[in-house]
């Protein structure tokens, strides 16, 4: 053992030499290329969250709010004056106090006010540093956006080239390397860094990144952003770019609901538009009919669309396929953003859309309306290409191992009796693993198991039937596969060791039996009925044990709290203050029409709790308004989860929180239940001015 | 200070209890020891019918509403009822016929718990909820009075149960506690096995009948003693002129807390419960 240890430790020194330091600097402006600042929503409160006096002028509203950087907590209370100015006072020196002093110069749009400021992040065991925030409030608001990041800009040199490194704070804690911040490497070199949340060089902190040959991975980060360092890796293919110029990777899938086979590389020497949407999206909605009308005006001349619907609920999907007539394919697996083509797109908001040239290299990305007609005739236009212009596979370079295989470095087995060992695949590649087999190397007797094909992104556990050894020994689960990329196919032979141990048979894992509970309880209510004298004191004594068992277990499965929230919630269609609506809204085409002419802007906070059965129906209605207008945007709060911010925004009844009830976030207007809510809401739209 | 003066000053804590919300203090995880509704403005306790219910619903077996309810009739099993329920209290008030009970009747309180849980079950709805004379009391009417609740078809449907219930009520006395209250029938299965309960002292039972002419439930106090229909109200003892009856916390088995041997031979002519 102490060898092994002594082995690790050198293992581990050998590594961190080898690493890399790279030392980092605030980024200079413009550095970062062309990504988005991280933005966190925070929630505003009526009172701070801790004692801070405040020496200002008299405000007609107050919302706190807490910046935390590191181990230091800046509180700050954004204030409206009585003529509507907004401001915006943070406690830099933590004194507990918010005088004059710290009020921050704020720059104010139509809709909303901008503050930047600079604050000192105190990370855990690092160095304080300068922290440049900005913050953003939507006026009207009870939150406000945090912006920034604070990017960390270094160089790194990769075979006599320097490129560009980037780490962000992307959870805007003010400590590097925390969970939701990342990094970005020019790995193209062409001076411009990629990192937008699906740009092909934007890194969560434990992937790992490809310059030319090269993979490397981050194998320590400064808490203060000083420095980071890289380790080489084993190859990782680089990440496909979705930019202009570059080809779409191959899409693949079965129509729904037709179940026609549709792959992208069969429309090569057609424009073919990737279209990502869903049938919740209001612009997604929106664009359908312009969709419709390019695609009967131009499908001849050899336009195609294709949809990838991030729809979870099949019913939903269907009925607008039908009542749309949308005429082309559409894909469609239920799994909203975990949507396997979503993954290989990095989808991260819809609408999304690439439109293709006829050799299947992304043109242009994200274009609507008459932008988008214009360049589909530019495209259309442009020569037919050669039938002999073979598409051009994705470059993903070396054949590397798709399938993760997952299974315990020491697996405990005991004597006897043949046992189950579970080895979990999990294919982190979207391209099918086929013709998987799975083996067990190193027992006495050798076992294999065909899996058959894993999907891109599935996984599979493969269970073994498996006879204990004599002594402990080492082994390894073995598997082979193979999967293709355009025309070309690899075999795949991977392994895993696996230390095989003589241990105790196995054992059911304790816990309460909960359903001994409740026979004991129906055993002594039975008894106690039949029973007399003695027996039936006995049969009480029984009784208050059971009682107290079962309300242990109640409390420890949350159901007291449980019971608490429902009672703190009225569910208008529970109680029978209304009748329960189940069925799917449907507007009327004088309704659809109305909501359609609203001109202003308007957004819609629906409230509802999981057991609210007349909630969908709120929640359905609305989702078809802001369908009928995009004007009109939406969001869904689960009052039982958000309690308090139903009751800041007035949803309440004697202190109770009510469901379904929608907020007109513009004038305060609550609509309460489900009766004549299209009217109602029609009606709360038009006191918007 | 007389048994049923005591008994009244239990029941009005069971009406403050209920309207404790008024104070201030919001909805606890506190399940109430009867019916009330916990959708009402006022209350701060959750109604164990409701609860249960909202439980089978969400896909899960109410371990902390069997634990309580379990709990509370080993203490007082249908004492709750007579000594502390609201809704029982109204129905005390308005108690004015005391018929004999229907036996046959009896399991159909059971049947309202069972139907209860099953339509919570197989249809996800709170249908007893949306009957209940309780919910029609202390939360339509109310709601509607707060501007939340409009006169409509379940509002209706509401207030019509509560009308039928109250008519019972009127004509049979504890109508809703004898045949229909759900949680009177949960209670019932501990009543035998409950600490708190009627003692008789069977040689001093002269069998004359006049605990059942006093019964608000229609039973036989001295020959049905703690079964599953005595809500334990102490009615039965107040009348007894031999002091044979007697009410309190006793140990469940224990002597006097069983049915007279003898039951079963007939009552003395006068003594005979009256007929309606």
């Amino acid at each position: 053992m102490r060898v092994l240890l002594a082995a690790l430790v050198l293992w581990s020194a050998w590594g961190l030499a080898l690493g890399e330091e790279v030392r980092l600097a605030p980024a200079p402006e413009g550095i970062a290329g062309d990504w988005a600042q991280p933005l966190v929503p925070l929630r505003l409160k009526a009172t701070p969250a801790q004692a801070v006096r405040f020496d200002g002028p008299p405000l007609a509203l107050s919302q706190w709010g807490e910046v935390t950087l590191g181990t230091a907590h800046y509180p700050f209370l954004l204030g409206v004056r009585a003529d509507g100015q907004a401001d915006l006072w943070v406690d830099r020196n933590r004194d507990q106090v918010l005088s004059g002093d710290e009020l921050v110069a704020g720059a104010r749009a139509p809709e909303y006010v901008v503050w930047e400021l600079e604050l000192q992040a105190t990370p855990a065991g690092g160095e304080a540093f300068p922290y440049p925030l900005t913050v953003l409030w939507p006026v009207g608001r009870g939150y406000v956006y945090l912006l920034g990041g604070a990017p960390r800009h270094g160089e790194l040199e990769v075979d006599g080239a320097r490129v560009a490194f980037v780490l962000v704070d992307g959870d805007l804690d003010g400590t590097y390397g925390t969970k939701g911040d990342f990094y970005a490497v020019d790995v193209d070199g062409d001076g411009i860094i990629h990192g937008d949340p699906d740009g092909h060089e934007r890194f969560a902190l434990t992937e790992a990144f490809t310059v030319g040959r090269e993979s490397y991975r981050l194998s320590r980060i400064h808490p203060g952003g000083a420095s980071v360092t890289l380790t080489p890796t084993g190859y990782v293919p680089p990440k496909p770019p979705l930019i202009p110029g570059f080809p779409a990777p191959e899409v693949r899938f079965t129509a729904f609901p037709d179940g026609d086979p549709v792959a992208l590389s069969d429309l090569r020497g057609k424009i073919v538009l990737v279209d990502f949407w869903a049938t919740w999206c209001g612009p997604c909605m929106a664009e359908l009919p312009h969709l419709r009308e390019l695609y009967a005006a131009h499908h001849d001349a050899g336009f195609e669309i294709i949809g990838l619907s991030l729809d979870t609920s099949e019913r939903e999907l269907r009925t607008v396929l039908d009542t749309e007539g949308i005429p082309w394919p559409v894909a469609f697996e239920g799994r909203s953003w975990d949507n396997s083509l979503a993954q290989l797109y990095r989808v991260y908001q819809i609408p999304t859309s690439y439109l293709l040239d006829r050799d299947g290299i992304i043109r242009y990305r994200d274009l609507h309306g008459e932008e988008l007609a214009e360049k589909l005739a530019e495209l259309l236009a442009a020569a037919t290409p050669e039938p002999e212009m073979a598409p051009a596979p994705v470059a993903f370079g070396l054949p590397v191992p798709i399938l993760e295989i997952v299974v315990p470095p020491e697996v405990s087995l005991a004597a006897g009796e043949p046992q189950v060992l579970a080895v979990k695949l999990i294919n982190t590649a979207p391209y099918d693993a086929e013709d998987v087999k799975v083996s067990v190397q190193g027992l006495p007797i050798q076992v294999e198991l065909e899996v058959g094909t894993i999907p891109a992104f599935g996984a599979r556990v493969a269970e073994l039937s498996v006879a204990p050894p004599a002594a402990p020994q080492s082994g390894s689960v073995e598997v082979v596969y193979h999967y293709c990329i355009g025309d070309s196919c690899f075999q795949i032979e991977d392994a895993v060791e696996v230390a095989f141990a003589l241990g105790e048979p196995a054992r059911q894992p304790s816990g309460i039996p909960v359903g001994w509970i409740l026979i004991a309880l129906g055993v002594g209510l039975v008894l106690a009925v039949v029973l007399r004298g003695r027996g039936l004191f006995i049969i009480a004594l029984w009784l208050v044990g059971v009682a107290g068992a079962s309300l242990a277990v109640g409390i420890l499965r949350g159901q007291a709290t449980q019971a608490e929230r429902i009672g703190s919630v009225l569910c208008t269609a529970c109680v029978g203050i209304e009748e329960v609506r189940t069925e799917a809204p449907t507007l009327s085409p004088a309704e659809r029409e109305a909501f359609a002419a609203f001109r202003g802007s308007a957004h819609l906070v629906v409230f509802h709790t999981p057991w609210c059965r007349s909630c969908p129906y709120a929640q359905a209605l609305v989702a078809e308004v802001a369908r009928a207008n995009p004007r009109i945007s939406y969001e869904l709060v689960d009052a039982d989860q958000d309690r308090e911010r139903a009751l800041a925004a007035g949803i309440a009844a004697a202190g109770k929180v009510v469901v379904p009830a929608i907020l007109v976030a513009e004038t305060g207007r609550i609509l309460v239940g489900t009766s004549d809510l299209s009217a109602r809401i029609l009606a709360a739209l038009g006191e918007i001015r | 200070m007389t048994l049923r003066a005591f008994r009244r000053g239990t029941q009005s804590l069971g009406i403050l209890l209920g309207v404790l919300g008024a104070t201030g203090i919001g909805m606890t995880h506190l399940i109430f020891p009867g019916l009330h509704c916990y959708a009402c403005p006022l209350a701060i306790t959750v109604c164990p019918i409701g609860l249960m219910q909202h439980l089978i619903i969400s896909g899960t077996v109410p371990f902390y509403f069997l634990g309580t309810v379990a709990a509370y009739g080993l203490l007082l099993g249908r004492g709750w009822c007579g000594w502390f329920c609201p809704f029982g209290t109204v129905n005390d008030l308005l108690s004015f016929r005391k018929v004999r009970f229907v036996r046959a009747l009896s399991p159909l309180k059971l049947l309202v718990l069972v139907g209860t849980g099953v339509a919570a079950w197989r249809l996800a709805d709170t249908w007893f909820c949306k009957l209940c004379p309780v919910g029609s009391l202390t939360a339509s009417l109310p709601y509607l009075g707060l501007g939340v609740a409009e006169v409509n078809a379940p509002f209706l449907l509401h207030l019509a149960t509560l009308a039928a219930v109250v008519g019972g009520m009127v004509l049979i006395s504890r109508f809703w506690c004898r045949y229909l209250c759900p949680m009177g029938g949960l209670l019932s299965l501990f009543n035998r096995v409950s600490f708190f309960g009627l003692r008789l002292r069977g040689e001093r039972c002269t069998e004359c009948g006049l605990c059942a002419r006093s019964c608000p439930m229609g039973i036989e106090p001295h020959r049905k003693i703690n079964s599953a229909d005595c809500i334990k109200c102490g009615e039965c003892v107040g009348s007894c002129p031999t002091t044979a009856l007697s009410i309190g916390f006793s140990l469940p088995g224990a002597r006097g807390r069983d049915p007279l041997r003898s039951a079963g031979s007939p009552p003395r002519a006068d003594g005979v419960p009256p007929r309606q």
